[in-house]
């Protein structure tokens, strides 16, 4: 890009690689649609920093005939548009990352498509971002994307907002228009939190202010795009200057002589000597050794991947934070955050999922969702589950300490993902705001008499039968049966079933999915409560999640859990219909009836399974009777 | 001469010659005019100053010739009298380089015969001019001895030696030696060297001067394995011995088939081999048809080394003046926390090590991830049998050094079919050899995550792939179905069956690579250096000759040229670049300076834009 730099390039190339050894980093997000023409700018940086080799132009123009919507123009959008599909849809729907550099920097750009049902895409891209970069069709000013995008740069953290004001090639380069465009955004921004943002007026297609001024825009004496990206600061240098942070990554004993904890410094400097506080423990000791192959290191700064040793034998493990001792991170299992939803199976609170923060991973419950956040009007609306880019301020609890910072303060350690723990996937993602309580202050209460003093005085052991099946398939007859079974032997045992939960404890709740997985939770809290009590416990309910299920069984101890399949095909129990509900629910007069218009996801390692379509109620009784002895709940009197 | 005369001589230097002539001219005009009114001869000296013969001559030409004769006539040669124009050169070049001569008496071109041709042919050239015509076409005698000669103190008996160059320049190839008296001889084909055209050269390079025997010596082409060429050596090994040389040995081709000549000339012949193939090198030069390179160990870097050490970075490797990290700095440590994350989470990780910068820039980084403890994971070379030998040597040394466990696999069933990239093509070959491979080697091994070198930059369907990339129990990639991944945050989790592919060195480009591995002196395969190797040119690219395995198509013959590879796969679908660059410097300077993307080497790239994505949905890693 500049010719001093080409010209060290042809006659002292030491020179040259020393030069570009000493660049930085920056990551950068461009925010627009197509039709803002952000491919064509990326293309242009790509283009104009010469990074592009011969073949991939060649590529390009042969592509431009094929494809192409600027005539015989070069497209350089046709650089940046990747996988098969999209091409030949004319629109980029992933997140791409590209790469290009100049003589002082290095760049990361990802690429994200700007449609609503692409938040999420959005989301991922700028969580690595240090600068927005934020397209506007100067002929179309702000719209109610550029606010959708100015909200989420804002809510991701970014610092560093250029709002670019495209196209001023089709207004005339005119100076009113690009007045006009900042005094509308100057008003909104402030609305969500953006104190300053740095505007220029640009043409991607012809050039102006990407690399060089041009003679365009003579009235405007800002910096061009390129210069803005080649000196703003980058992050991890501001990281420097918070306090101190270190996930545990990894415990290094290759021998019993060293115990190193390696980690990436997520923000502040370390030094040997430095006292050090680690989260949620609360242990303290000093650095000893910062080591590196390279050796040891005099000081390590956020973003180097290290591993520090202390001078205590302390217990530190995965997921423990390293912080100074001044100023350490807070640590527990209640808070307010904000959350993005990024799957199509939708969030239903009082769901378990797991929550992966810093290096640690932990299940977490949203046990409430205070309000949804409307990304195009930031309006707050109440409501009951989280869809598919649905962004919404809830309160979280988690099954263990944890220890975290702000997110506004730390990307690193305040920020979090929601896994699904059936599917494994990423399912949302999240920003902590602050804890709702210092959960120090609540401890579990130890008690003398546990749940086996009470088991051994009833001669039993206590579990769960959790009957899962379709409405009518037979769950509540053979439970009953089963329970008389067990009394006759002396067995303790509770049945929980509709009768004794629906109109008492749940009453509150319809069949909803998110209601259903309320209804379920609570019903796995009284079993899990009787469990300890020392009972076996019968519950016959649909619970047609396997999530739920999942949750329940998660409660108890593993071999106290006993999944009982009663299967039954859908027709046969609609035949039945011994309440008939599945007429009512044909008729539309029952919404959300299991089997009709609402899942049932069948069991894939139930425990026993009871074809009630070949056996009868008592032979599956006897079935299940059997095989509470076989693993030994019972004895073999 | 007079002091008129030193007067006029300095019009020669001050004037420009057409004044000079026309000057001239005129005085000879005045004293023809002097002479026709019968002014006596001395006087007309002295008047024009020029000489009395002169005088008489130029009366004389306007006695016989009238005023016209006594015009200046042209000076120097006439335009084109000896100078050829380009329409011309192409017609002899045509001729001198593309086609034998057709004197019987001399089987190869020399000056000689040359200009008797363009005498016949109605060109005027000197023998001399005839010779700046050829050097200006590139063709000089050879020298009087090859590097390689010197270098390996190595001479070649019996006398007298011809050595011979080959160059292919335009599409041509054209044979050039020297004889005893360094005399250039030579002779030249339309298109590449082919067996052919060799042997036909070779013939008639015996039937040069009177020797009954003779060495030959050739550089520029590789015929130790051409069973046509060794054919001819075996039957003229009574009174010719033929070496190659390359740039720093020298090689004796040595005769064919052992058994077949065992069979017809018995015990006599026995001895015979075993003198032709030792006794006349009077140095201890190793015979074997081909020579391994030495591979470059960490000293070999001392340059980038010692550059180095004198960079201003500070004692704990940052910015000078500031904490700000490098972009390499912050690269490296990305890709060092992606691989803790990985052996912090994964049941069974495993690195694949394709024997590339790529794989070795990720080695180092593993090294410094969990020093001092040993990386906790082995490596897996999927081994598709066809890669450079250089690469196998290569493979089992760092592994060694670094005290990795090494894996290879290679898919058996494939070798039994006899799988290779000729007969069935690259895409076949790769998809057995490779794809089928790996699953293979992932399902035997039961690794449930592993590292792998890609770089989003490399090609545009990479660009969007994650880090951590899933892979179904049929080792599939759906693009639709990617984990988004935000911060530093990688969800690890899967089902069972599933697998992951990790890619540390996601965000690193071409560049970076280079200058990691320079500024850490990371040793990489010696065929990323420019050497003379010997190569065929099919469909514009250059492959290389790796070993005995490569048919040659008929004819074929590997030239010996001066290439490197930007990307290492397997040989026969690896394309080289030719490059005189020998140290990371040049080839970064080379690939900053030449732009032709990265797996433009690769031939299963070449297809179309879209298959690279299809493979990676079939499982290609």
């Amino acid at each position: 890009m500049d010719t001093a730099a080409n010209d060290l390039l042809h006659t002292d190339i030491h020179q040259y690689l020393h030069q570009h050894e000493n660049k930085t980093l920056l990551r950068f997000i461009t925010c627009g649609s197509v039709d803002d023409g952000k491919s064509t700018l990326i293309g242009r940086l790509l283009y104009e920093s010469k990074v592009l080799f011969e073949d991939q132009l060649d590529a390009v123009e042969a592509d431009s005939k094929k494809w192409g919507t600027q005539g015989k123009e070069m497209d350089f959008a046709l650089l940046v548009d990747g996988l098969a599909a999209e091409r030949e849809q004319g629109i980029t729907i992933d997140v791409a990352y590209r790469f290009f550099a100049t003589d002082q920097r290095k760049f990361i750009v990802a690429d994200t498509p700007g449609h609503e049902q692409y938040t999420r895409n959005m989301v991922t891209g700028a969580s690595t971002a240090d600068v927005a970069v934020i397209l506007v069709d100067a002929r179309q000013g702000i719209l109610t994307q550029t606010r959708r995008h100015s909200y989420l740069a804002s809510l991701i953290g970014i610092k560093n907002v250029v709002l670019a004001i495209n196209k001023m090639d089709l207004v005339g380069y005119s100076e009113d228009k690009y007045q006009a465009i900042i005094d509308d955004y100057t008003t909104f921004a402030k609305q969500v939190n953006i104190e300053h943002f740095t505007p220029i007026p640009m043409s991607a297609l012809k050039g102006d202010n990407i690399i060089e001024p041009g003679n365009a825009m003579p009235w405007y004496r800002g910096t061009t795009l390129m210069s803005y990206l080649e000196t703003v600061k980058v992050n991890s240098d501001r990281m420097q200057e918070q306090p101190f942070r270190m996930p545990v990554q990894w415990v290094n004993r290759p021998n019993l002589d060293f115990r190193g904890f390696a980690g990436t410094v997520a923000s502040g400097v370390i030094k040997p000597g430095d006292a050090i506080r680690v989260q949620p423990t609360g242990k303290e000791s000093t650095v000893k050794r910062i080591v590196t192959r390279d050796g040891d290191l005099e000081k390590a700064v956020a973003g180097q991947s290290v591993t520090l040793t202390m001078n205590d034998e302390i217990d530190i493990s995965r997921g423990d934070i390293i912080s100074t001792v001044d100023n350490p991170a807070s640590s527990a299992d209640q808070f307010e955050s904000t959350v993005v939803w990024m799957h199509d199976d939708a969030m239903l609170p009082g769901r378990p999922y797991l929550m992966k923060i810093g290096t640690r991973t932990v299940t977490a419950t949203i046990t409430d969702i205070k309000y949804e956040v409307n990304v195009n009007t930031l309006e707050h609306t109440a409501c009951k589950n989280l869809q598919l880019n649905n962004i919404a301020v809830c309160n979280i609890n988690t099954d263990q300490q944890v220890a975290f910072d702000a997110y506004t303060d730390n990307r690193d350690t305040g920020g979090f993902i929601l896994i699904d723990r059936i599917t494994n996937n990423t399912v949302g993602a999240g920003m902590l705001h602050f804890a709702l309580r210092r959960s120090d202050n609540i401890h579990m209460q130890a008690v003398d008499v546990d749940k086996e003093i009470r088991a051994n005085l009833k001669n039993q052991k206590a579990c769960v039968l959790w009957f899962t099946g379709l409405s009518g398939a037979g769950k509540s007859t053979i439970a009953n049966l089963v329970e008389k079974k067990l009394a006759m032997q002396g067995r303790h045992t509770y049945l929980l079933d509709g009768d004794n939960i629906r109109h008492g404890l749940n009453k509150d709740l319809g069949f909803t999915d998110a209601d259903r997985v309320e209804n379920i939770r609570r019903i796995a809290e009284v079993a899990r409560l009787m469990v300890d009590s020392g009972l076996i416990v019968l519950s016959a309910f649909i619970s047609p999640f396997r999530a739920e299920r999942q949750m329940a069984r998660g409660m108890v101890d593993a071999d106290e859990f006993m999944e009982v399949f009663v299967e039954t095909p859908l027709n046969v129990a609609e035949e039945r219909d011994v309440k008939g509900l599945y007429k009512k629910a044909r008729r539309g007069e029952l919404k959300n009836f299991t089997g009709i218009d609402s899942p049932y996801e069948a069991p894939e390692n139930a425990e026993l399974l009871l074809d009630t379509s070949t056996m009868t109620a008592e032979q599956a009784a006897e079935r299940v009777i059997k095989e509470l002895r076989r693993r030994g709940i019972i004895s073999e009197d | 001469m007079t002091p008129d005369s030193s007067k006029t001589a300095e019009t020669v230097t001050s004037d420009d010659t057409p004044l000079l002539s026309e000057s001239l001219a005129n005085r000879r005009r005045f004293a023809v005019q002097m002479r026709i009114d019968g002014s006596p001869l001395k006087t007309i000296t002295q008047t024009t100053g020029l000489s009395a013969p002169t005088v008489i001559a130029a009366f004389k030409a306007w006695n016989t010739g009238g005023w016209k004769a006594i015009e200046p006539a042209p000076r120097g040669r006439a335009a084109g009298s000896r100078q050829l124009d380009d329409a011309q050169q192409t017609q002899l070049q045509r001729v001198l380089l593309t086609s034998p001569p057709n004197d019987g008496d001399s089987p190869l071109w020399h000056v000689g015969n040359a200009h008797n041709y363009l005498t016949e042919t109605g060109v005027s050239l000197t023998p001399r001019s005839v010779t700046r015509y050829l050097a200006l076409w590139g063709l000089t005698p050879p020298p009087r001895k090859f590097d390689a000669e010197t270098a390996s103190d190595c001479v070649p008996v019996p006398t007298p030696v011809y050595r011979v160059t080959v160059s292919t320049a335009d599409g041509r190839s054209v044979f050039a030696t020297r004889d005893p008296r360094g005399k250039l001889h030579w002779i030249g084909f339309d298109g590449p060297p082919t067996t052919d055209r060799i042997i036909d050269f070779l013939n008639r390079l015996t039937r040069l001067g009177s020797s009954r025997s003779r060495s030959i010596v050739i550089k520029g082409i590789d015929i130790a394995r051409t069973n046509a060429i060794r054919a001819w050596i075996t039957e003229n090994c009574c009174n010719t011995d033929v070496f190659t040389a390359s740039a720093a040995s020298l090689t004796k081709i040595s005769a064919l088939a052992p058994q077949a000549q065992h069979a017809a000339s018995v015990d006599q012949g026995n001895e015979q081999q075993n003198d032709l193939n030792v006794s006349r090198l009077t140095m201890n030069q190793s015979s074997t048809a081909r020579q391994t390179e030495p591979v470059p160990t960490m000293t070999d870097s001392n340059t980038a080394a010692s550059i180095n050490t004198t960079s201003s970075a500070t004692a704990d490797g940052l910015l000078p003046g500031s904490d700000t990290l490098t972009h390499l700095q912050r690269l490296e440590a990305e890709s060092i926390h992606i691989m803790r994350e990985v052996v912090a989470e994964a049941d069974n990780p495993v690195m694949m090590y394709s024997i590339g910068k790529d794989s070795a820039v990720m080695l180092h980084l593993a090294a410094k991830a969990f020093y001092p403890a040993p990386p906790p994971f082995p490596l897996l070379h999927v081994d598709t049998t066809w890669k450079f030998r250089a690469m196998y040597e290569f493979r089992d040394r760092i592994a060694k050094e670094l005290g990795f466990e090494l894996l290879v696999h290679i898919n058996q069933e494939g070798v039994a079919q006899g799988v290779n990239p000729f007969t069935h093509g690259s895409a076949l070959h790769t998809d057995i050899m490779k794809t089928e491979a790996l699953k293979q080697a992932l399902d035997k091994y039961q690794f449930d995550v592993a590292f792998g070198g890609a770089r989003r930059d490399e090609e545009k369907s990479r660009a969007k792939e994650r880090i951590f990339s899933f892979r179904s129990a049929q080792h599939r990639w759906e693009p639709k179905a990617q984990r988004p991944e935000l911060w530093r945050q990688y969800n690890t989790r899967k089902q069972k069956s599933e697998s992951i592919r990790v890619f540390p060195l996601s965000n690193w480009t071409e560049l970076d690579i280079w200058q990691y591995i320079y500024r850490e002196s990371i040793p990489i395969v010696p065929l990323y250096y420019a050497g003379e190797r010997p190569v065929v040119e099919r469909d514009g690219t250059l492959i290389m000759v790796d070993d005995d395995r490569m048919p040659l198509h008929d004819g074929e013959v590997p030239q010996m040229r001066s290439v490197r590879f930007r990307t290492l796969g397997c040989y026969p679908l690896t394309g080289a670049v030719e490059s005189t660059a020998a140290t990371l410097p040049d080839i970064i300077q080379e690939m900053l300076l030449t732009k032709t993307s990265e797996r433009q080497g690769r031939m299963i790239d070449h297809d179309n834009a879209a298959s690279m994505e299809k493979k990676k949905q079939e499982g290609y890693f």
